[in-house]
């Protein structure tokens, strides 16, 4: 069975038609290799659906600067996989079951070996905490959150932008230093993860804030916040008062 | 006089105060320029919840002047700007302002708010005091004037996303800071105040401790607009407390901070903010006031006051607390404190807020040092006891918070004074710089089939949380003859001021409808909405889903929202029929009459005939004066004996006021603008015509039955007292005053304001002649609010004793062979204290003139339960009569101190000018009319008119009876007694009732078919 | 007359502009809870209440009608508007008192801006009586024909 520890976990590799060519593609049968135009229009969505879907691991491979035949798909790739990292880290998953792989396509060389190396990272790793029993579910609400937060307008106008403000000029003709832009961006990140986690938790059963708290691991008070903009978003709204507790469920967003 | 002077005024602070000073400018013929450092009007009244003693709805009440100053046409408002620069005098100023960019084009923004819905950047939500958060770019709150975005740049990282989304093309992320120059005749401030920084009294824990808020967080938790849509929650975990505290005097009366004054308002609001937690907790709240004095001086306060305790079971605990500690583990907080019998008591609670005082604004010594005006210790404007509106600089003014901590009415009333002096340096230019509001044209509706648009308010969350507004809406789309229906968040916001008009051009509308919130507030605000549409202004009607539906059925919404259908058919059916109406218009007399010569009447009338107006001002007695003769020494210092003689010296040599000594209005006809009056004046009866009319009837000092006074002449009242000490008569070396005698008791519930602050002053004027002297005050609270704490500070300090005593346990006056005697209760000691004192004092009640009944009924306006006038609205409209022309001021009103006075008889005199400035006043078009076809002649009507608005006239060689519709006043009486029905009362005919009658008591598929 | 449902009385109330519009008014302000069976009709002043008015709501099937207009002797805008309403509602009392209809059916209040809480306090009590009295009986005989 699949939960055999002895077994090599599953890795799904997304490759950019450009990369590599056939003879490069030698690789261990554990590996599935799936082509895409350009490694820079992966959407982050479908990086976590794939784990979602029970990828022990993922790599994205693509060709290095300066030769993306697309011109800079592969810089876009780098920051979307920074994003993706930092998602993944919150979800439990691990930051380390992602990586992005970016090589010369006119030097020659053996997509194999990188495959390989990657392969045993991950098995060391084990498998998907995902098909662990006692932590998937909530692993898997986590994935949930995750890819909202991906596919939210905010995370997806910042991540668009990015290059733009940190390479260029922002709209007041200033530039905007990596690490603060970085540090808004994980700011982000974090409050969309943590605002769809509390989304997909009170779907079902109206929950407190505490309950909150405790499910999400950060603090009363910052859950509250966040409900605060839950509600500013219609996101979330209250159910029910219990004896002195507020309880709040999640409306559909549109 | 070389320069010539500017008909423009330039008023600082678009606060309630800024607001109220700009409108009565506006209303009297000048143009106003309104600046404010805000992105938008409205000030800390915009950010309360309720407002006390009615507890009205702060935002419901504000938002019509928010949009009356919005959409003044002589109103300018300047946001996002301060003063920077100041040349020129009194009459001509040329003042320089900086507005900071808005990075929005604020002609081109429509308020549409997309922006900020895709705006990728949070914020600190600095209205809801940082307890939300909202975008980098944004509008304050939902009902802001005007609603225009801004960006706030520290945060904004310059995406772009906003100008891709804005379909105006309004954000400019280029535009730069500016600067324009105005010029103006005279500049009045009202900047406000600003909560006192809680975190500097560390020992309460603010900003460490969570559940420790600041009074103006808790306005934000309690409102339903607030970060936690009106239930009070903890901020560290997000349950609801069951057992909050309220800490008084939190950076107010503090001589360690050296803010050595009370603040004034606080005591009120706390109590308001803890019935309001109550009503808006589901579960049991116990809420605990932790207080010095409670200071509920002004009018009906302390009927309030008793309220929270007796039928809210609020706890008062009269303490400073000393400190508060926090239990990490649970968030919960200890109050150390020390309690009325001297032990030290701790006492937990879920939730803790700090009743923070009021501090001058923030770069309030720039303002200050820009325009060259002189600030006081505490940094408050500086003013003088009996020119409370005056800077130290010719033609710069000031009312509201900034010249001292007050409440909103009292800030009103100043804003209206100040608006009175300011106007007065340059009445001559009245009317010059403005410009006349020029409507479209009618469209004439008078054979089409109606066309009715329903327009339904959420009005946040006051309808739409318990009405199901879509439903009602889908309903009226329905009903006959509605051709358009939808809901809005807020129908009375400035955009969809703005929708209604584009529907009515869109649909082709005839007839609107709104659902919301009450006609007698909001109905002129709509009708201008369809008249600037090109409509009619009757052809408008409202439902009140809100007053009379939601807000008293909050726990059944499907009976509520079955209601609301029925409220909207209701007027739908009536507004089928609505006809066009003309607003007759009717001359104005430019004249005041004014009765009473006290300080009151004297100011209104000298400010009347400064702004140019002619006066008729009629005393009761020989000579003018009334309470202010009394008068010998004020806290401050200034003599106000001198200042009265210069008073009526003023009044009587000025050539436009016209004194009636010993005289008497016996009879008051007529209306606004026009009215007739008859003085009885040396035995005769003289006819007046006038414009306007101000009660300045003043008060009288309550004789005494307790204490033996009448019956022992030893024991006196303040005001005998006052003439000893006056007079040199005064001797006795050991004084006791009682406080409140005749007042807070169960026949006058209220509190007489001003005598903690006689005692006070009498008490120092002995211990300046004699400092051995023994006084002593007993007191239930001692209520010296504003700067007047520091002479209590300055009274303790010198000796005299302040010992308070409850309605159980009253000190007792005995003569015993001869000795007079005097037994009170010491808390502290706990014992009773006999002593035979020299003279005891009695600070004795303010209580109304006698005379106010007569009046009353004269003038047809109402008296409060204790007998004194009732104004139009207590918050915002403190001076006016729901009667158009008549106007009140000083003691009439209640108690107050001679600055009161006058600021309240100044306030009078512009909120008269806003009718006399004019030459004709535009009259409400609900009148009677009579179908002279249909009249016989019997006269029944004229017989029945209370005004004498209908006479007989031949017509065709018959008798027909003719409405003046300049004394109409709409009431319909004549119609109803009509035998032939041939008078029809515009707007509410016959036939549009029964339809309403009808349609109401129907369903639906009836009326339809 | 199959449903089991309690009898909830349908009452119209003419209320003054001036005091007792305020009233109800306030009565909201104040959050005071009252019955939901009240439709509330503003017209000016007491003295414009036709007794064609209340006649016209319990003909349309109302089971009850609240008259509220300002206190007696001068508390009213327009004068003495609120004289002309007692006379009318007293003599209307009797005349529907002849045609069959209790006259309890009909209410005259005097409420001011101030009394939010008596206007509910009239409300609650004008529903309780008429629950007691039952349906309006021309209603019944509306529907027996």
């Amino acid at each position: 069975m699949e939960s055999n520890p002895s077994t090599p976990p599953k890795i799904v590799c997304f490759m950019c038609n450009w990369a590599f060519c056939e003879e490069e593609l030698h690789v261990p049968y554990n590996v599935n290799i799936v082509r895409v135009m350009c490694i820079g229009r992966m959407d982050p969505t479908l990086v976590l659906e794939t784990f979602a879907n029970g990828a022990d691991g993922v790599m994205l491979a693509g060709c290095k600067p300066p030769d993306c035949h697309f011109i800079d798909g592969n810089l876009h790739a780098e920051r979307a996989v920074k994003m993706l990292k930092k998602l993944l880290a919150l979800t439990g998953l691990g930051a380390n079951r992602l990586e992005l792989l970016l090589t010369s396509p006119i030097e020659s060389k053996d997509f194999g070996s990188y495959a390989k190396v990657f392969s045993e990272e991950i098995w060391k790793l084990g498998e998907s905490p995902l098909k662990k029993d006692e932590l998937a579910s909530m692993i898997r609400v986590n994935v949930d959150a995750a890819k909202n937060a991906a596919s939210a307008f905010r995370l997806r106008v910042l991540l668009g932008r990015e290059e733009e403000l940190t390479e260029f000029l922002n709209a007041y003709g200033e530039k905007i230093p990596e690490e603060e832009f970085d540090a808004l961006l994980d700011e982000v990140v974090k409050a969309e993860f943590i605002r769809y986690k509390i989304h997909h938790l009170t779907r079902a059963n109206p929950r407190s804030v505490k309950e909150l708290a405790e499910a999400v691991g950060i603090k009363p008070s910052a859950v509250l916040r966040h409900i605060t903009n839950m509600r500013r978003k219609g996101m979330i709204a209250l159910e029910r008062v219990e004896g002195n507790t507020p309880l709040y469920r999640a409306l559909e967003v549109r | 006089m070389g320069e010539s002077k500017v008909g423009a005024v330039l008023v600082v602070g678009g606060g309630v105060a800024g607001i109220q000073a700009a409108l009565d400018l506006a209303d009297s013929g000048f143009k106003v320029y309104l600046a404010d450092q805000s992105p938008s009007i409205g000030g800390v009244m915009a950010q309360l919840d309720k407002t006390f003693p009615t507890n009205d709805c702060s935002m419901c009440i504000l938002a019509p002047k928010l949009v009356a100053a919005g959409r003044h046409p002589n109103i300018t408002l300047i946001t996002n700007s301060e003063v920077v620069g100041l040349n020129g005098e009194a009459g001509n100023f040329e003042v320089k302002i900086r507005k900071r960019s808005r990075y929005i084009n604020e002609d081109k923004c429509n308020g549409c708010g997309l922006c900020a819905q895709k705006c990728p950047v949070e914020a600190i939500d600095t209205y809801n005091k940082g307890l939300t958060d909202r975008s980098a770019v944004y509008v304050e709150f939902p009902q802001a004037v005007p609603l225009r975005f801004k960006i706030d740049r520290e945060k904004c990282i310059g995406c772009r996303t906003c100008q891709e989304v804005c379909k105006a093309n309004a954000v400019e992320y280029y535009q730069k800071d500016s600067e324009v120059i105005l010029n103006v005749g005279s500049i009045i401030l009202a900047p406000g105040f600003e909560p006192f920084d809680a975190r500097l009294k560390s020992e309460y824990g603010y900003g460490r401790y969570q559940n420790v808020v600041t009074s103006i967080e808790f306005e934000r938790i309690l409102s339903a607009s607030g970060p936690y849509g009106g239930i009070v929650l903890r901020p560290s975990d997000g349950e609801i407390p069951r057992k909050i505290a309220f800490v008084q005097c939190v950076g107010s009366r503090d001589a360690q901070l050296g803010n050595n004054y009370c603040s004034a308002a606080c005591c009120m609001y706390s109590i308001k903010e803890a019935i309001i937690a109550k009503e808006h907790v589901p579960t049991k709240l116990e809420c605990t006031i932790f207080y010095m004095d409670i200071r509920a001086y002004g009018k009906e306060f302390d009927a309030y006051y008793k309220r929270a305790k007796e039928e809210y079971g609020i706890q008062f605990v009269r303490s400073r607390v000393a400190s508060i500690t926090e239990d990490q583990s649970t968030g919960n907080l200890f109050v150390h404190y020390v309690g009325e019998d001297e032990t030290p008591r701790i006492e937990e609670f879920d939730m803790i807020i700090l009743s923070t005082g009021m501090q001058p604004p923030k770069d309030v010594e720039k303002l200050a040092k820009v325009l060259g005006i002189k600030l006081n210790k505490y940094r408050f404007c500086e003013t003088g006891a009996f020119t409370p509106l005056e800077t130290s600089k010719p033609g710069i003014y000031v009312c509201g918070a900034f010249s001292s901590p007050k409440d909103i009415p009292e800030s009103v009333a100043q804003a209206s004074a100040a608006a009175s002096k300011a106007m007065a340096i340059i009445a001559p230019e009245r009317g010059k710089l403005v410009t006349v509001k020029e409507a479209p044209p009618e469209i004439d509706v008078g054979q089409e089939e109606p066309r009715i648009g329903v327009f339904i308010c959420h009005c946040g969350i006051n309808i739409g949380g318990i009405v199901r507004v879509p439903e009602v809406v889908e309903y009226a789309k329905k009903l006959p003859n509605v051709v358009y229906a939808e809901d809005n968040l807020y129908t009375c916001s400035d955009d969809t001021q703005k929708r209604i008009r584009e529907k009515i051009k869109e649909h082709n509308l005839n007839r609107v409808v709104v659902a919301s919130c009450t006609p007698r507030t909001h109905e002129p605000l709509f009708r201008e909405t369809v008249r600037e549409a090109g409509l009619n202004p009757y052809l408008f009607e409202m439902a009140n889903i809100r007053d009379q539906c939601s807000w008293v059925h909050m726990h059944e919404p499907e009976e509520a929202t079955e209601k609301a259908k029925d409220l909207v058919r209701s007027v739908v059916a009536k507004a089928r029929l609505l006809k066009p109406l003309k607003n007759p218009t009717v001359k104005v007399t430019p004249v005041g009459l004014v009765i009473g010569g006290g300080v009151s009447g004297m100011t209104a009338a000298l400010e009347l005939a400064n702004q140019g107006f002619e006066v008729h001002l009629v005393e009761r007695e020989k000579e003018l004066g009334g309470h202010l003769k009394k008068i010998y020494y004020v806290l401050e210092g200034e003599d106000p004996q001198e200042y009265l003689r210069r008073l009526v010296k003023a009044v009587m040599e000025h050539e436009r006021i016209h004194v009636y000594l010993g005289a008497s209005v016996v009879e008051v006809n007529g209306f606004v603008g026009n009215f007739k009056s008859k003085i009885l004046h040396n035995g005769e009866e003289k006819q007046v015509e006038h414009g306007i009319v101000i009660v300045a009837t003043g008060a009288t000092e309550y004789k005494p039955k307790e204490y033996l006074y009448g019956e022992d002449t030893r024991v006196l009242t303040q005001h005998e007292l006052e003439e000893k000490l006056a007079e040199g008569k005064f001797n006795a070396k050991k004084v006791v005053m009682i406080q409140c005698v005749g007042a807070r008791n169960e026949e006058r519930p209220n509190c007489a304001r001003i005598c903690c602050g006689q005692a006070i002053k009498n008490a120092l004027k002995i211990k300046e002649l004699n400092p051995d002297a023994d006084v002593y005050v007993l007191y239930k609270d001692v209520r010296s609010y504003g700067f007047k704490e520091e002479y209590y500070r300055e009274a303790a300090a010198k000796g005299v004793l302040f010992i308070s005593y409850s309605d159980e346990k009253k000190p007792k006056v005995t003569n015993e062979s001869g000795k007079l005697k005097l037994a009170f209760w010491e808390p502290v000691l706990k014992q009773e204290i006999q002593m035979e004192p020299d003279i005891v004092v009695l600070s004795a009640a303010t209580i109304p003139n006698p005379d106010n009944k007569r009046i009353a009924e004269m003038l047809k306006v109402p008296l409060t339960k204790d007998g004194f006038f009732l104004e139009a609205h207590m918050k915002l409209r403190p001076v006016d009569f729901q009667t158009d022309g008549v106007f009140l001021c000083g003691m009439a009103h209640s108690p107050k101190f001679i600055e009161e006075s006058i600021s309240q008889a100044c306030a009078a005199a512009a909120r008269a000018a806003t009718i006399l400035s004019k030459k004709e006043l535009e009259m409400e078009g609900i009148v009677a009319n009579v179908d002279e076809d249909l009249c016989s002649g019997c006269r029944i009507c004229e017989y029945l008119c209370p005004y004498g608005a209908i006479e007989m006239k031949e017509k065709d060689g018959k008798l027909v009876a003719h409405v003046i519709e300049a004394l109409c006043k709409g009431c319909g009486v004549c119609g109803t007694a009509c035998p032939t029905k041939a008078i029809i009362l515009g707007h509410f005919t016959t036939e549009e009732i029964l339809a309403q009658v009808r349609a109401v008591l129907k369903e639906m598929e009836a009326i339809a078919a | 007359m199959s449903s089991q449902k309690e009898f909830e009385p349908k009452i119209v109330g003419f209320l003054c502009n001036w005091c007792s519009y305020a009233g109800a008014d306030l009565a909201g302000v104040s959050r005071i809870q009252y019955p939901p069976n009240i439709r509330i009709i503003r017209v000016m002043c007491s003295g414009r209440i036709d007794p064609a008015f209340i006649l016209e709501a319990l003909k349309n099937g109302a089971d009850g009608v609240l008259v509220a207009g300002c206190h007696l002797p001068s508390d009213c805008h327009y004068i003495s508007g609120n004289f002309k309403a007692l006379r009318r509602v007293t003599l209307l009392k009797k005349v529907l008192e002849e045609f069959g209809i209790e006259p309890e059916r009909v209410r005259l209040e005097w409420v001011s801006a101030s009394e939010g809480d008596k206007f509910a306090a009239v409300v609650r009590d004008m529903v309780e009586q008429i629950k007691k009295l039952g349906p309006n009986p021309l209603k019944m005989e509306a529907k027996q024909t």
